[in-house]
């Protein structure tokens, strides 16, 4: 499977080290050229400068040909843009998209795309954490 | 006039521009401050032989057109406005009382200062640590910031921390 | 009618002062504390501080009942985000972006941006404008359909210079809307309307078609004809 990951912060890093390591064909994206230092020393993949909602930089990258794009970018706006140009426009048949607002991943997601938000799933594995056993101080003696 | 005659006969109380405002404008929000404000402007014009305009502004949230029918909220400000009638009657004072409706109050209070071309606006503020941290509300604010004539500040007492 | 103008910059402070002035409601979403003050100051209560993606804020702002959306801030995201949040969550009819990637056309039409703006494409065209073999400009493309409005200047020694509109071949499903002559003296063509060097013609065309009508208007008359050009030395 050719993936692209756009964003390589830490969890565009890790994922990417991950599906490399799995022997995926990986291509990841940053603007920031350190971005890359996330990355592990044995990285096989594919690493490009640019600017992710650039058409002109989706397309020399090869995301024409992906099979898959991920999009894990600091901004919700630019990660919902670059996955709508993904998907509509270079025909990724999977589109995986981060969003940190939960009421803009709940409309993108209804709007069509597949989209992850860290916060509703952050707290609700804390929650989930929480609640795993009933606790009380004191309770134990 | 020379400069030493000037030293020697000025009466102090000339300088005071806070004695001498006429023109007044009062917000008025129902709070005890606000009323202690009013309170303090009346005394202030009739020392003065001036006026007192008592404001009341109606905020319309931008979710709705800006003239729409906010008649529950315009009738709280009428009761709000006729007890600031009594304060200034009780006072053997007459007040100009209005309602305003407006986007802001800030706005709207330092827009209709500049209308009715008073000297002053006298506001009243409640003591407010909501969070532990000393608030000045946003019109309050706004009205520091933007108002061309004079302000005058009436802050409420802080409630005396368990005594 | 009731407009909210995303982004209060530049182009946002001049295009609220314009709505202002035409009697509409405004209100401009500035995430800048100081100039959504700014704008505050000098228009009147008519900015907000705060994210206009941010569905709070949109709620505040009362985007359930504008009647207009227009984004223009720097950033093309932020722009594409405000009108879709705009058109799928608050139902506004029309959304309007400033796009400042002229690349970015193509996505915003196919994820349903009624219209867009571009500094860049314009300027592109009036550059295209002074360079004479390129004559025709799109003013607009119309959605859907594969209709767009184009402008045509018709050079000195066309062809068709003389010629009624009637005469002129000109190819399917196009029609001209306006004739434009030298001094700027817009007109509605009749069939009778006869074609002058120099004018300018706006019509109305498919997008295939847009070569085939540039050179209708613009193809040079057969050598020895009326041509002004022609004083052999």
């Amino acid at each position: 499977m050719k993936v692209v990951i756009m964003g390589c912060g830490r969890v565009g890093a890790e994922l990417a080290s991950m599906l490399d390591r799995e022997g995926q064909e990986v291509t990841i994206l940053d603007l920031d050229p350190d971005a890359f230092r996330r990355l592990p020393a044995g990285f096989g993949g594919q690493r490009h400068v640019g600017n992710g909602i650039d058409q002109e930089v989706l397309s020399r990258i090869g995301v024409g040909e992906a099979d898959a794009f991920v999009v894990v970018t600091q901004g919700d706006n630019r990660n919902v843009m670059a996955a709508q140009m993904a998907k509509h426009i270079f025909g990724v048949p999977r589109v995986v998209c981060r969003i940190y607002d939960p009421i803009r991943e709940e409309l993108y997601h209804k709007l069509g795309l597949e989209t992850i938000s860290p916060t509703k799933v952050g707290a609700r594995l804390l929650k989930e954490a929480l609640e795993r056993e009933p606790v009380s101080r004191g309770s134990s003696d | 006039m020379t400069a030493l005659g000037a030293c020697e006969e000025v009466d102090l109380a000339l300088d005071f521009n806070t004695i001498q405002i006429r023109e007044i404008l009062v917000p008025v929000d129902g709070s005890q401050a606000s009323m202690d404000a009013l309170a303090l402007a009346c005394f202030l014009a009739k020392h003065n032989k001036g006026t007192v305009y008592a404001v009341y502004v109606v905020e319309v949230a931008r979710t709705l057109p800006f003239d729409a029918d906010l008649s529950a909220e315009a009738e709280e400000g009428e009761e709000i406005l006729a007890r600031a009638e009594q304060v200034a009657d009780s006072l053997n004072f007459e007040i100009t009382s209005e309602i305003l409706q407006a986007r802001d109050a800030g706005h709207a209070i330092v827009d209709e200062a500049i209308e009715r071309g008073v000297d002053g606006i006298l506001a009243g503020m409640e003591y407010k640590r909501p969070l532990g941290e000393f608030q000045m509300g946003t019109t309050v604010q706004y009205i520091l910031r933007n108002a061309h004539c004079q302000v005058i500040i009436c802050r409420s007492a802080a409630e005396s921390p368990s005594k | 009618m009731y407009i909210i103008v995303v982004g209060g910059g530049k182009v946002g402070y001049y295009l609220a002062k314009e709505l202002v002035e035409e009697g509409h409601e405004v209100l401009v979403i500035e995430k800048d504390k100081l100039k959504a003050d700014r704008i505050a100051e000098e228009l009147g209560d008519i900015s907000l501080w705060g994210d206009g993606c941010e569905a709070s804020t949109m709620e505040m702002a009362g985007f359930g009942r504008a009647e207009m959306v227009i984004a223009v801030t720097g950033d093309d995201e932020d722009n594409l985000v405000a009108c879709q949040v705009a058109k799928a969550k608050f139902n506004v009819p029309r959304a309007v972006a400033r796009i400042n990637n002229p690349k970015n056309e193509e996505i915003f039409k196919k994820l349903g941006i009624d219209t867009t703006v571009s500094a860049t494409a314009a300027i592109l065209a009036q550059i295209e404008q002074e360079i004479p073999t390129h004559p025709l400009i799109p003013l607009l493309r119309l959605k859907g359909g594969g209709l767009e409005i184009v402008e045509v200047k018709v050079p000195m020694n066309a062809a068709v210079v003389g010629r009624r509109i009637d005469d002129i071949l000109l190819p399917p499903q196009s029609i001209v809307a306006l004739v434009i002559d030298k001094e700027g003296e817009p007109r509605v063509p009749n069939t009778d309307t006869v074609m002058q060097g120099g004018d300018e013609v706006v019509a109305v065309t498919r997008t295939e078609n847009e070569d085939a009508l540039r050179s209708a208007f613009t193809s040079a008359a057969a050598s020895g004809s009326k041509g002004p050009k022609d004083k052999k030395r």
